[in-house]
């Protein structure tokens, strides 16, 4: 284990479908000053910053380049992560990496991502020149497959589906920052939004959202110092599977790379009982049908019943174990940010900050980030440091 | 914060490219597209020590980090595992232009495959599509050494 580092702020900007009045640098710098704000600090007391974007995505190479100077990366210990979506997870594990390495005592994580520059099925399919290029069908069709297929294995309903993302959108409404705040959204007008690709619904995939969000991660000296109750990492776990979206058998189901890291992650605490141990958990919920596959690959309940959980509203703010206060990534989607949002609000639980989003009491949060086909990141965030 | 400006007042600097890239294949995807041009053939490949046949083939399986080698023949014919239909319109990467809609799309397992392949399925009606709906790869007359050369997966009766 390395030395212990926790969470003493975060900032975000309002996330929503075009920030046309900033370019991506000012939009870092709104995260950034946030997150520096929150934690008292200044940033001359930042030693390193790591920033993650899905770079494709505005076309532009180096973003750390362009925006660096935005998270105050100048003549510091600075680079970048892209991982596709789980960019802002794997930012944000890397930042929780420089301290526990003990080189670091203050490190601050910008997530970032401005859809409206580009073109993001475009970006998606500049990834394989050979297969996926010709045949992929953007990140929307990619899902719609793996529903069809976990659809028939585990007898998930269109309802139950439909009932995530009116739970996420109503959510959303507690959350200042959300792009998608729908406080009268019905299972029917979810069902009712025109199909993207069979059977997925466009009121139960995520938007694409320009946005920011800073992580400041400390030290246990500096962190017991500064804030009156850190977030500590307790846990952070990496996952790939394979290339191609066909070698992985039933991906919504199996979801070998979540179950795993979730597997390691909960050995590292101690986790037995997910649902009951955990207070609050942020996931990465890139569209409804996933949210109840990654109940069941987290180990919320068994396989096959993840549809009841949404369904006896297990889930919802006053359930057993709220997911994703926040609204979700079904909320807002600003992909190299999504990541770090959901870092950042588990840390925000913990500190006591979530506003009419915090859940009494907390002091266990799961985080998970997903990405590409298959990848998972998984982060166990606590009020204690052990 | 949000600055305080009209939409016609900002400025926006519209940026189009026409960029040009050539990507080596590689002894793998080399051997695959050609055998697929010439003989019409779908070629994958078995892997030395788990002994599953990936397709797309490729020079390492992921899975036992070992070189692979030996070539077997797949397909033409597999299984959907799974199957949507497109109806939303996006820019096909290949001519830039967008792809007309509806259009199946599945998971494909091609007989003697491990891995299931994405493509275009003739069928687009989801209504008509069904898991384990058997079908067989229909390949362009003039082939051009990609996987375009396949046009898509056609329903079968066995």
């Amino acid at each position: 284990m390395g030395k212990r580092a926790a969470i003493i702020g975060t900032g975000q900007t309002n996330h929503c479908s075009s920030r046309e009045d900033v370019n991506e640098m000012e939009l870092v710098y709104e995260a950034a000053t946030a997150a520096l704000k929150d934690a008292e600090m200044t940033i001359k007391d930042i030693d390193a910053v790591v920033l993650a974007n899905m770079e494709l995505f505005e076309g532009r190479a180096l973003p750390d380049m362009w925006c660096g100077e935005g998270a105050g990366a100048f003549m510091k210990h600075a680079f970048k992560i892209s991982t596709g979506g789980t960019s802002g997870t794997s930012g944000a594990i890397s930042g929780y990496y420089h301290v526990a390495s003990g080189l670091f005592d203050r490190v601050m994580v910008v997530g970032f991502e401005k859809h409206s520059e580009g073109d993001a099925s475009g970006g998606m399919a500049l990834t394989d020149p050979f297969w996926d290029r010709h045949i992929a069908a953007a990140a929307i069709g990619n899902f719609a497959l793996s529903v069809s297929a976990y659809m028939a294995d585990r007898g998930v309903t269109e309802e139950q589906s439909a009932k995530v993302a009116v739970k996420a959108r109503r959510n959303a409404c507690n959350n200042p920052h959300a792009h998608l705040q729908m406080p009268d959204l019905t299972v029917k007008e979810v069902l009712e939004s025109p199909i993207l690709a069979y059977p997925v619904h466009r009121l139960e995939m995520c938007p694409q959202s320009d946005g920011a969000c800073a992580i400041i991660f400390a030290s246990e000296e500096i962190a017991k110092k500064r804030c009156p109750r850190p977030a500590w990492v307790r846990a952070a776990v990496t996952r790939h599977d394979h290339i191609y979206l066909g070698e992985v058998k039933n991906r919504l189901s199996t979801m070998r790379s979540l179950r795993e890291a979730a597997k390691a992650a909960y050995e590292i605490v101690g986790i037995k009982e997910p649902l009951k141990e955990f207070d609050v958990a942020e996931i990465y919920d890139p569209l409804t049908y996933a949210e109840i596959a990654w109940y069941e690959a987290l180990g919320f309940c068994k396989d096959g019943e993840g549809g009841m959980l949404i369904d006896g509203g297990v889930t919802q703010m006053d359930g057993e174990l709220p997911v994703n206060p926040s609204g979700g990534v079904i909320s807002t989607n600003p992909v190299g940010a999504s990541g770090t949002i959901r870092v950042a609000e588990g840390a925000l639980q913990i500190h006591g900050r979530g506003g009419k989003r915090q859940v009494p009491d907390v002091n266990l949060a799961l985080v998970t980030g997903y990405g590409v086909y298959c990848w998972s990141d998984v982060l166990i965030l606590s009020s204690k440091p052990y | 914060m949000r600055r305080e400006v009209q939409q016609e007042e900002l400025l926006r600097v519209p940026v189009h490219m026409k960029l040009h890239y050539r990507f080596p294949a590689g002894a793998h995807y080399e051997r695959f597209f050609k055998e697929m041009k010439e003989t019409g053939r779908i070629m994958g490949v078995r892997c030395p020590e788990c002994r599953r046949v990936l397709v797309p083939p490729r020079p390492v399986c992921g899975e036992c980090f070992a070189r692979t080698e030996e070539w077997v023949q797949v397909g033409p014919k597999g299984t959907v595992v799974a199957y949507t239909s497109i109806c939303f319109s996006f820019i096909d990467l290949t001519t830039g232009k967008p792809r007309p809609i509806p259009y199946g799309a599945g998971l494909i397992q091609l007989d003697g495959a491990y891995s299931a392949i994405n493509h275009i399925l003739e069928e687009g009606d989801p209504g008509k599509l069904y898991i384990g709906m058997r079908v067989e790869a229909v390949l362009k007359e003039k082939r051009e050494g990609n996987i375009g050369d396949i046009l898509y997966f056609k329903g079968i009766e066995e």
